[in-house]
């Protein structure tokens, strides 16, 4: 094919001009930043004060935002192993050939197309409500009195409403992934399979399982970018000024951006950056271990 | 070859288009305040008196305080364009963009946010507030709390003033027998004991409130100066946070906080307990009234006292000093203008439109707030019985008496604390956890 130097630069040339200036230009005064002490993001560079890498170590010494990291480690393992497999459960249902499966896609999908604030404040004022909730009121009716009683929304156990009620508002968003990835395999396989004796569990153990490895890596990253930005669930879930069982980075970030609660409190652009820089490096990180550890290119299909 | 040349004309002439596009927008941003970023507004804008609001335009105070600027549009002539942005957006946007040179003329907030965090962008109103003599109708309290805010000088006007106190049910308190509003410690015990008995809890909180109750508390026994060491530098082993968590102890051991303390998420206390009817007090802002009025009702009866005063205790902080009733957290929105600003003059009269006669009586009227004119005597019914507490308010404490100073350590101050409140911790546990976290 004869290349036209010429075309390329003039096709390219608006497309790389954005990705410099929207994409590139920011990562790049966001690194810079993180080596700073500035008191308002938008600060001329004139104010910031040059303090190395003490943002990195300041944040590595503050236990509030080891808690932080703690709580985001735990939704994203916990939280991942919980949605993965109910939305891979599901994925496989509705692929199987029940009666209804629009309707039942639907279903499960509804949290995603709910606002966030809608959901945690069903979550928060109704179906944990220690007085007339729903978990109260359910499980007093089965007599199961230990369960009824369980103080959802106090310290204790407030991590884990908080990670129930996100995990019930991802499943769907994760399942319509993998039926995806279901739906691509030729039903041949399955014939084949079946023919020759393999029963459902065989089918799914040896045959979507392997071929859906790919789909588990985008899922995976898909997961890790949107926990590694878990802030509106948490806001939510702590009133006013953040709290020890839900806060997370990006919380810790907010605050030392522009102050936390109603309080004026110290403010550092820097070490938000810092954050930010963090946050980024988890995620290449997950992402490169997916790619080493789940090969999806020996298949073809 | 022709077709060749006309494509990479055409593809320069849409790369060319986007920027400009992109361009222009921000120029007209700039120089119009970000609303419309039309050729006619950029023209005007000279004249154009551009005010950001903290409110969002369907709230009481937005619309009472869209109405003061019509009127004032109608008198002057005087062009205004009037920007709601709500608390987020002013919090996160304001500092960005009078950065970057946006025209905004005047904006508000609360009385801390403005003086602190904004203060490099403020004009100094003495000299126009001194021309109109504004302050012969204004509250000195809340004048003074400016000044000291601002560093001495006036530099933003009060409005909205609001008093942080215990609000409680009158027909609960009539019916436990109670006569009189507690002004001390053993006062509030023995009230909280005749509720008891009376089959009555008497009181509670929500989670987004708890840190104001050490905060207060603290602050009696040591003061707001002290209250902020304890966070800052950790002193939380002095005798007086440990007097303070044997208080609060008492107050949960003795069954006088709801059941539900431990567990409430605002507004689960204050709509569901408070205005319901199931518990006497609640410890709040004097916007309270407002917030729960439609599950209050119209017949509920409001009371309303200070944090009571509590006994001496021992305390090694320096330069701790004990606070009594007349010391509260009170404060207020207050506006400011843009030390930049070209309508100096035009932004204040609009200011004074919003916050004396007429309109601050409307404003205080539609969202039952506290009028900020003197000669507005009048108070909305709801919070008419903040007034003697408003009044004798002397010395002003900040947000939480200060106990939120340290942002790394409000997390754990309010899980610990409520954990207090609800008894699933003791007053050493509280202390010990702490500690433990301050180290």
């Amino acid at each position: 094919m004869k290349k036209n130097k010429g075309m390329i630069v003039a096709f390219l040339t608006p497309a790389v001009l954005f990705f410099l200036v929207i994409f590139v230009y920011p990562i790049l005064r966001t690194i810079l930043m993180s080596f700073f002490n500035i008191e308002g993001v938008t600060d001329a560079m004139g104010l910031w004060t040059f303090t190395g890498i003490e943002n990195y170590v300041t944040l590595l010494s503050t236990s509030l935002f080891r808690t932080a990291m703690l709580n985001l480690g735990k939704i994203w393992l916990f939280g991942g192993i919980i949605v993965m497999s109910l939305s891979l459960l599901f994925g496989v249902i509705i692929t199987s050939g029940i009666r209804f499966k629009k309707f039942f896609r639907a279903v499960i999908y509804l949290p995603n197309i709910v606002s966030a604030v809608a959901l945690a404040t069903m979550w928060l004022q109704y179906v944990y409500n220690p007085q007339y909730g729903l978990f109260k009121t359910f499980f007093s009716a089965l007599h199961l009195d230990s369960l009824a009683s369980i103080p959802w929304t106090d310290g204790d156990h407030k991590f884990m409403a908080l990670l129930i009620a996100y995990c019930f508002g991802m499943v769907g968003y994760h399942m319509l992934i993998w039926t995806s990835g279901i739906e691509r395999i030729s039903p041949d396989y399955y014939e084949a399979a079946l023919i020759d004796g393999a029963n459902k569990i065989h089918q799914f153990r040896y045959i979507t399982l392997p071929l859906l490895k790919g789909v588990f890596k985008t899922n995976i990253t898909m997961w890790s970018v949107t926990c590694v930005g878990f802030f509106v669930w948490s806001q939510l879930f702590s009133t006013v000024t953040a709290e020890t069982a839900t806060i997370t980075p990006m919380v810790y970030m907010y605050m030392q951006m522009f102050g936390a609660g109603n309080t004026m409190t110290d403010r550092n652009a820097g070490l938000a950056a810092s954050i930010g820089v963090v946050l980024s490096l988890c995620v290449v990180l997950v992402f490169t271990l997916c790619n080493l550890l789940l090969k999806d290119d020996d298949l073809e299909f | 070859m022709k077709k060749k040349i006309l494509s990479v004309l055409l593809c320069v002439a849409m790369a060319a288009t986007m920027l400009a596009g992109c361009g222009s927008k921000d120029a007209g941003n700039s120089n119009a305040g970000g609303s419309n970023a039309g050729g006619e507004k950029t023209d005007a804008s000279s004249e154009t008196l551009v005010y950001w609001s903290m409110w969002e335009a369907t709230e009481p105070q937005g619309q009472a305080i869209q109405a003061a600027v019509d009127a004032y549009v109608a008198e002057t002539g005087i062009k205004v364009d009037v920007q709601f942005k709500g608390r987020t957006g002013i919090r996160e946007g304001l500092q960005p963009a009078l950065d970057a040179g946006t025209k905004i003329d005047m904006f508000d907030e609360d009385i801390d946010r403005v003086n602190s965090a904004w203060g490099k962008y403020l004009m100094d109103l003495e000299t126009l507030a001194k021309a109109s003599d504004y302050e012969a109708t204004a509250n000195a309290g809340l004048i003074a709390a400016c000044r000291e805010a601002g560093g001495g000088t006036l530099k933003s006007i009060p409005y909205q003033p609001n008093v942080f106190a215990f609000f409680y049910n009158v027909d609960l308190f009539e019916q436990a027998g109670i006569t009189a509003a507690p002004k001390t410690w053993d006062e509030l015990l023995d009230a909280c004991a005749k509720l008891k008995a009376a089959g009555i809890t008497p009181m509670t909180m929500d989670d987004a409130y708890a840190t104001c109750v050490i905060g207060y508390h603290l602050g009696r026994y040591v003061g707001e100066d002290g209250v902020r060491k304890i966070v800052t530098e950790g002193l939380w082993d002095d005798p007086a946070v440990l007097q303070m968590a044997k208080d609060i102890e008492e107050l949960a051991s003795n069954g006088y906080y709801s059941e539900y303390v431990g567990t409430n998420v605002w507004p689960q206390g204050q709509n569901v307990e408070l205005a319901g009817g199931q518990v006497a007090m609640y410890l709040n802002g004097s916007w309270l009234p407002n917030e729960v009025k439609a599950t209050a009702g119209e017949n509920f009866r409001w009371g309303c006292f200070a944090y009571p005063a509590l006994n001496a205790c021992a305390t090694n902080i320096e330069g701790a000093a004990p606070t009594g009733t007349e010391s509260n957290n009170f404060g207020a929105q207050v506006f400011a203008i843009n030390k930049d600003s070209q309508m100096a003059e035009e932004a204040f009269g609009l200011i004074e439109k919003i916050t004396k006669g007429e309109f601050d009586q409307k404003l205080a009227e539609d969202s039952i707030g506290i009028p900020a004119d003197t000669t507005n005597t009048e108070w909305p019914a709801l919070v008419s019985c903040a007034k003697p507490v408003m009044a004798e308010s002397l010395n002003r404490f900040t947000w939480a008496v200060g106990v939120e100073t340290n942002a790394d350590m409000t997390p754990v101050i309010k899980e610990n604390f409520i954990k207090l409140m609800a008894g699933t911790i003791d007053a050493e546990g509280f202390v010990q956890a702490m500690l433990a976290a301050s180290k």
